[in-house]
């Protein structure tokens, strides 16, 4: 059966004037703050929360940093060098380096650090370090904290903008960020938290089946963001399997068997992708269970979906 | 026999690709994989309809 809080043209029903309008944004200004780690919370006054935000992102990011350091550059969608140029200077500050961008300060000032343009600085953009995969893990996973940091803060504006709208005393059934948050490393729990257990598991148990099919197609070599480094943003949405794949398959010796390494690559990456509208679906879920579509509807509770 | 090897792989991964797109339009696993086989259905119909496409195009512009 059909969802019923979900009509047959979601777009004319999300730009509706009557009642909820879910489609409004909460504006630029929000959405990039939202770089800053704990800056939207800060506005909001939550300090606790904006210094742990804060503290989080950047503390992963220079854990991993402190092993890979100028290596980030070639793992960017530009690798700086020493000529000049608009996206030459943007990518020396790491601007095109996912999804580090996202935590915005800290990848900026140890993208500021770690650059070299000597000859001997590009070429240890090129050189693979010991212990490279968890710490390119760990500098990605600050960029995704902090979108989820994002996200939550996100949510409590959006709470207070259109606490009108919320029945006194509703509760949303999770965090839409925390569900997201979940999700991302562990496909389906965000939605066993916002009460969808047996649809969560199913999608996550597709999301983690393609994703060990591509590594067991690549001889576990698919997901390496030192050799496929833009593929390697799109694997990264599933943070629990590029987590597992930087810990065992990828520090593997490459002895070149694999046959289908293509085909790995491919589908570890279509996980990921799969894992985004997973997440955003989680995020969703529990985001209805306060504010359902249509305008009106019954909000979504844990026993009517689990 | 690569082909035939990708063509095995294609089928199931499309099932999966579809239980995660469809699943977002319903709130229980019953309903999502009866949702996902019929999703699969069609794009497996606009699969074979893209490759015949394709192989045409191969045939009349590039030749055999």
């Amino acid at each position: 059966m059909r969802d019923p809080h979900i009509p047959a043209n979601l777009f004319a029903r999300m730009v509706t004037k009557n009642g909820i309008d879910p489609a409004k944004g909460l504006g630029w200004g929000t959405f990039l703050s939202g770089f800053v780690p704990g800056l939207l919370q800060f506005q909001l006054g939550q300090k606790s929360r904006a210094g742990l935000a804060f503290v989080s992102c950047t503390a992963l990011f220079f854990v991993g940093w402190m092993i890979v350091g100028e290596r980030l550059f070639y793992w960017a969608l530009s690798a700086p060098d020493d000529k000049g140029g608009l996206i030459n200077g943007i990518a020396r500050f790491g601007f095109v380096t996912l999804p580090e961008v996202i935590n915005m300060p800290a990848n900026a000032i140890g993208s500021f650090f770690a650059f070299d343009s000597s000859p001997t600085g590009l070429r240890e953009q090129r050189e693979p370090r010991d212990l490279e995969h968890i710490a390119a893990w760990a500098t990605g996973a600050s960029g995704m904290l902090a979108a989820f940091w994002a996200a939550q803060a996100h949510w409590d504006l959006r709470l207070r903008r259109d606490a009108s709208h919320i029945a006194e005393g509703q509760q949303p059934v999770a965090s839409p960020a925390l569900v997201a948050g979940l999700s991302w490393l562990v496909p389906g729990l965000g939605h066993a938290k916002a009460g969808q257990k047996d649809k969560g598991v199913i999608m996550g148990l597709a999301v983690v089946i393609v994703f060990a099919l591509g590594l067991v197609f690549s001889g576990g070599h698919a997901v390496d963001r030192g050799q496929y480094q833009v593929w390697w943003i799109g694997q990264n949405l599933f943070g629990g399997g590029s987590l597992f794949a930087s810990l065992v398959t990828g520090p593997m010796q490459n002895n070149g068997a694999q046959l289908d390494l293509d085909l790995g690559i491919v589908l570890c990456t279509v996980a990921g992708l799969m894992n985004l509208v997973v997440m955003c679906d989680a995020y969703t879920v529990a985001e209805r269970s306060l504010f359902p579509l249509p305008a009106g509807a019954k909000p979504e509770t844990s026993e009517a979906n689990a | 026999m690569s082909l035939l090897f990708r063509i095995a792989v294609y089928l199931p991964v499309l099932f999966l690709i579809a239980i995660v797109v469809v699943g977002q339009q319903h709130t229980t696993a019953s309903d999502t994989i009866r949702a996902a086989t019929q999703r699969t259905v069609r794009w497996t119909v606009w699969t074979l309809v893209l490759v015949v496409l394709m192989t045409a195009a191969d045939y009349f512009v590039i030749g055999w």
